[in-house]
């Protein structure tokens, strides 16, 4: 039996908006396994970010459960919240990622910094993070020196390097030309197959969609289909 | 807390709008900088005052006879042993001196004026200005010198020099009227006019001899160290019962009331500087927190934790302090050490002379001045970097990321 990573049920999310609430999540119930590779999309609007967000803990919904690695985010304070994105989760958002004023490699190590590993340590790891992710003669450079694809490669590091349970991407290529998202993706499904890694993405790119085993389709804050692609499911463990 | 980290994230955000931070840090240099130089400047006038206050013939601590204050005459007078010696350590005192001061009106072959006639031991004269003036002629000899000096301003009133004969007139013991003729043995030159045209000398025991008593109308003491007035004060006053023991800050309370009011002033101008400081400060933490929402969102989203992010407003305000506080301090030492031989004012000065000042404005550098200023810089580095801090802790990490 999988373990389970994520479990949503019942997550509604709404905004206030002039007295008439909007529902960006209703009643939202889904899993996710170790391994899995999620794709969610939609339409704009539909809940997608809001659904990442939540899961990621930046975000309380209204109602419901989630759970992330058997922990029920609805029990945690806020420096709670921050430990959990910092040592179970990884986060790739559609830009600024990085911090200007560090090179690849620091931004790599900042947060190994903040989890308060060794120095030596920090760097092995860092530069073995880059140099899976092929950029490792870039360490030296900071992201204005990057390419945008570069860019999200050392966030996507940075987000790795610290093994967690889970990899949470918010429209990860939205900046990027179809060929850097195809080398993109083609390292995100690497690191799932190759390394087990646990993804969750948001996106309207059909490509993105394409390398996910798993579709989760959203409209108007609800799950109108979760379908697992025929060529993936072999490598579902 | 990765404090590490959030020392070199702040370093490095230092670096980031070049010219803004140049720009602030030329800023604190030239406040602090200018605020030392300053705080030198009124101590050294502050020093300078109380000096030529005490110089004046007052000495830290005077023993008077009653009433001489208002009414200064021979009647107000007192004796003293002749082996006296005031009850003070050594290493305290730095000397004493018994005179008779006096009104008297004195006369060349052309001019009369009022004065103050004063009988000294020039022995002991080392405490008071008479002991380091300069000279045309000679310096009294001992206390039965029967020869005068006088003032140059006042020689240049009476017409006179030295060599030639002045008559002078005072009351004696008895209430009558004396009049003695001198000749000036020198003419003394001291800064400022004010004193020239005041003082005459003679030997005490020729004073003593005109106004046919043994006496004394005051005992002048300087005190050595950091003089401590107010229990020398006490052991005096025991001693000579019936008589006023007043210290210099009684005796000369407008040198007193400056001597304060320049402790205020340093005080009053370091806030000033320091208020038109924090503006800037504030102004540039907040726009350096502004512009970095997304990057500070980031950070909080990906786990770094709200106090880190105060901690690190927090940093890059005092970094940018101490290194403006430090390159300030030099700066402001560094003029003072230029000044060294005092900044020449004789072209406003005629109004300082009144206040008791010279005319020269010696910086003098004190240490606990560079500390106050250095640590209550810092301590507004700090401060001016909580609102800012609180502002960059207030962005919602969601809404920094959509933007
Ligand atoms: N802070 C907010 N205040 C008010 N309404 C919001 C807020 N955030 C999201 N919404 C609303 O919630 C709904 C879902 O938004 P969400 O960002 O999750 O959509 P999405 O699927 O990610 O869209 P897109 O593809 O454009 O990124 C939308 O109707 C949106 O207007
Ligand atoms: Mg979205």
């Amino acid at each position: 039996m999988t373990e389970v990573v994520v479990r949503c049920s019942g997550v509604t999310r709404t905004y206030q908006d002039e007295a008439v609430p909007v529902y960006a999540l209703r009643g939202v119930d889904f899993e996710v396994r170790r391994g899995e590779f999620v794709s969610l999309a939609g339409p704009s609007g539909s809940g997608k970010s809001t659904l990442l967000n939540v899961i990621g803990g930046l975000d309380r919904p209204n109602e419901g459960l989630i759970e992330v690695d058997g922990i029920n985010l609805n029990d945690l304070s806020q420096s709670e919240l921050s430990d959990m994105r910092l040592n179970k989760m990884g986060f790739v958002f559609q830009a600024y990622n990085l911090i200007p004023v560090l090179s690849a490699l620091e931004n790599v190590e900042f947060i190994m910094q903040l989890q308060g590993v060794g120095a030596a340590e920090r760097s092995e790891r860092a530069r073995a993070a880059l140099a899976s992710l092929g950029i490792s003669e870039l360490e030296h450079r900071r992201p204005g020196e990057l390419s945008g694809g570069q860019q999200q490669r050392a966030a996507i590091a940075r987000a790795i390097v610290t093994n967690p349970v889970l990899l949470l991407a918010d429209e990860p290529s939205a900046n990027l030309d179809s060929h850097a998202t195809e080398e993109l993706l083609e390292l995100l499904q690497r690191l799932n197959e190759e390394r087990g890694v646990t993804i969750v993405t948001a996106t309207h790119d059909p490509m993105v969609m394409s390398y996910a085993k798993r579709r989760i389709n959203l409209r108007d804050g609800t799950i109108v289909e979760d379908a697992i692609s025929a060529a993936a499911l072999p490598a579902v463990r | 807390m990765p404090l590490k980290l959030l020392v070199q994230l702040s370093a490095r955000n230092l670096s980031r709008h070049k010219r803004r931070n140049f720009m602030l840090l030329m800023a604190i240099c030239v406040a602090v900088g200018g605020v030392t130089f300053m705080n030198s400047l009124i101590r050294g006038f502050q020093y300078d005052m109380q000096e030529s206050a005490v110089a004046n013939l007052t000495g830290h601590v005077k023993i008077l006879a009653p009433g001489y204050l208002d009414d200064p005459s021979i009647a107000k007078s007192f004796k003293l042993a002749a082996d006296w010696q005031p009850d003070i350590a050594a290493e305290e005192l730095e000397g004493w001196a018994a005179r008779i001061r006096i009104p008297a009106v004195i006369m060349s072959e052309r001019e009369t004026r009022g004065i103050q006639f004063v009988g000294v031991d020039p022995a002991q004269e080392s405490i008071s200005f008479l002991g380091d003036a300069d000279y045309d002629g000679q310096s009294l000899r001992d206390a039965s010198d029967n020869r005068v000096v006088i003032g140059r301003a006042l020689a240049e009133q009476l017409e006179t020099k030295v060599g030639r004969r002045l008559v002078i007139i005072t009351q004696g013991a008895d209430g009558l009227n004396r009049e003695a003729g001198f000749r000036i043995a020198g003419v003394y030159d001291v800064e400022g006019t004010g004193l020239e045209k005041i003082f005459v000398f003679t030997g005490i025991k020729m004073l003593q001899q005109m106004v046919d008593a043994e006496v004394f109308t005051e005992v002048s003491i300087k005190l050595a160290g950091t003089p401590r007035e107010f229990s020398v004060k006490v052991a005096l006053a025991e001693f000579f019962t019936g008589l006023v023991v007043l210290d210099w800050q009684e005796l000369e309370p407008q040198a007193a009331a400056m001597f304060l009011f320049a402790d205020a002033a340093i005080f009053i101008w370091f806030l000033i500087m320091m208020g038109a400081l924090i503006f800037g400060l504030v102004n540039t933490l907040i726009t350096a927190v502004m512009e970095r929402v997304r990057e500070l969102g980031m950070l909080r989203a990906v786990g770094m934790r709200p106090g880190a992010v105060i901690v690190q407003v927090v940093l890059e305000s005092t970094f940018m302090m101490a290194l403006g506080v430090t390159i300030g301090i030099g700066m402001g030492v560094g003029l003072i050490f230029w000044a060294g031989d005092g900044i020449d004012l004789s072209e406003w000065a005629q109004g300082m002379e009144m206040a008791g000042m010279r005319s020269v404005l010696v910086p003098r550098l004190m240490i606990a001045d560079l500390i106050l200023v250095a640590g209550l810089s810092m301590v507004f580095g700090v401060l001016a970097s909580l609102y800012p801090a609180w502002r960059a802790v207030k962005i919602n990490p969601l809404e920094a990321l959509r933007r």
